[in-house]
């Protein structure tokens, strides 16, 4: 994911006429390289942000699949963790950075694709088509 | 009132430069809407899927300390043990704002008594029109006034709240006021959305100066019938006629992953304990006067509502400002009065359809 606002726009954000929003790059099914360190935060940092799930292989290959809802950087690799909710646990559990050998955003973005602009063009063309109790469903738990 | 007022007195007294107001209690994310503007539901289903139990709850409550409680969410009245976590709040003398879209709302009424702990603040964004398409939900309108008409048959407290989104139309604003006061509501919250980065969409969140233009159109001329259940001073934030730095910790949340960092908007990570979330939190780099991106266009109640009344109990000329915030609360403008008569073009009056057979027409006509 990308920020929302370049430096002009916090210096200016008292005259900001309209906030500019956050652009969501598309992750899903993404793997990234994680190569060197720098690669390897930069990723876990997207994981963090991604509206799905991800799996992640640790180096003794157990794999585990998951929301990522928090991260805690330190100053190595060994120092910083990600926090996530496994698919099939209640339990939290912490992955330090250094154990990670692999990262593949292989749940869906629950978001992507649900703009206003959708839902108002989806709006009309059913209102055009006759239908009636017109709306975009919530996501189905199953 | 009285129970807010005693307690900032003694935060103060403390010498507590930090102190929370309200616990933002989220007890699940699940809701039967999927509005766009929305960053709280974007979740996968075993995440949806989960609750705090009404133990976690207290937990949270008690470490907290704050006198009120909001319990938004996702759809609250969506949790199994709802009416069990509202039972120990009460108990416990916690002011509850129990914030709802009021769909499952006379379904589920008979699980609770009324009491002056209790008030249900319910979601209403504006006329029906406006609220059906800000929920995205035709109907989510007359369902939720039904809610609110049965709540107020059985006696219980009622409040609404009301998210702005760019486009919105001042005037319409205004006419859900009268429309909602004489409904019988207590009281009326507001605010501005906020730029949740994980909403659907990205496109029409209010920018500060967007903000204020619009809330000073709104409550600027104010009707003596109108009542907002806010602080005064917050409203007058809103219309640019104060300004406040944030207090991102007022407002602290709880929810199924822990105490997040750094406030209710905000998704920095999780402390696993309210003492974790003060004393980790690096609170100078929120707030649009840190320059944090994240926060540049917020003027949300969870961030400034509490500066506002912080500033009320700070000095005698913060508590003579809310004293006449309180009792003059006109606000005549005459520049105000000509924003109402500005053109507004609500997001959803574009209908695409329509647009595409008028531009159709116009290089028809222009082939001819």
């Amino acid at each position: 994911m990308t920020g929302p606002a370049d430096a002009k726009t916090i210096k200016d954000a008292d005259s900001l006429e309209v906030a500019p929003g956050f652009a969501h790059e598309k992750l899903e099914g993404w793997v990234p390289d994680l190569a060197g360190e720098e690669e390897v935060r930069q990723a876990l940092e997207k994981a963090f942000d991604y509206r799905g799930d991800v799996t992640i292989t640790r180096r003794d290959g157990s794999k585990i699949e998951g929301y990522v809802f928090d991260r805690r950087t330190g100053k190595t690799l060994a120092d910083s963790a990600v926090r996530l909710f496994p698919k099939d646990s209640d339990k939290k559990v912490s992955v330090p950075y250094s154990e990670i050998a692999a990262l593949a955003f292989t749940g869906r973005d629950t978001a992507a694709g649900k703009s206003f602009e959708a839902w108002v063009r989806k709006y009309w063309e059913k209102k055009a088509a006759g239908e009636k109790n017109i709306g975009i469903q919530a996501e189905a738990l199953e | 009132m009285w129970t807010v007022a005693s307690y900032v007195v003694k935060q103060k007294l403390a010498r507590r430069k930090r102190y929370p107001l309200v616990l933002m209690l989220e007890p699940l994310f699940r809701c039967n809407l999927a509005c766009a503007g929305c960053g709280k539901i974007q979740y996968p289903a075993h995440i949806l899927k989960k609750e705090l139990t009404p133990e976690q709850c207290f937990l949270a409550v008690d470490e907290c300390g704050a006198p009120m409680v909001s319990i938004p969410g996702g759809e609250p009245l969506m949790h199994s043990e709802i009416d069990k976590i509202v039972e120990g709040l009460v108990a416990r003398q916690k002011y509850i704002y129990l914030c709802t879209n009021a769909l499952l709302l006379k379904e589920k009424i008979g699980l609770f008594k009324p009491s002056k702990y209790l008030t249900f603040s319910v979601h209403m964004d504006g006329q029906r029109q406006h609220h059906d398409f800000s929920v995205c939900r035709e109907g989510g309108y007359d369902a939720a006034l039904e809610g609110v008409k049965e709540a107020l048959k059985r006696g219980f407290r009622v409040t609404t709240n009301t998210t702005l989104f760019d486009g919105a139309d001042p005037n319409s604003v205004r006419e859900f006021f009268d429309e909602m006061m004489d409904l019988g509501v207590e009281g009326m919250m507001l605010s501005p959305g906020y730029s949740y980065d994980k909403a659907p969409d990205q496109k029409h969140f209010l920018g500060r100066a967007r903000t204020r233009k619009l809330f000073k159109a709104i409550l600027s001329n104010r009707k003596k019938t109108w009542q907002f259940n806010q602080s005064p001073l917050f409203l007058e934030f809103l219309m640019g006629k104060r300004h406040y730095a944030c207090t991102p910790w007022g407002m602290p949340t709880y929810n199924i992953f822990g105490w997040q960092k750094p406030c209710y908007l905000l998704q920095d990570g999780y402390a696993d304990t309210f003492q974790e979330l003060m004393e980790s939190t690096a609170w100078q780099e929120y707030g649009t006067e840190s320059g944090n991106p994240k926060c540049a266009n917020c003027m949300v109640h969870s961030g400034y509502e509490a500066s506002a009344v912080n500033e009320t109990f700070s000095s005698l000329g913060g508590l003579l400002a809310t004293v006449k915030a309180t009792l003059f609360t006109r606000h005549q403008d005459e520049h105000a009065l000509k924003l109402l008569d500005e053109p507004v073009h609500p997001v959803h009056s574009y209908n695409p359809l329509v647009q595409i057979e008028e531009a159709s027409n116009q290089l028809e006509e222009s082939n001819a």
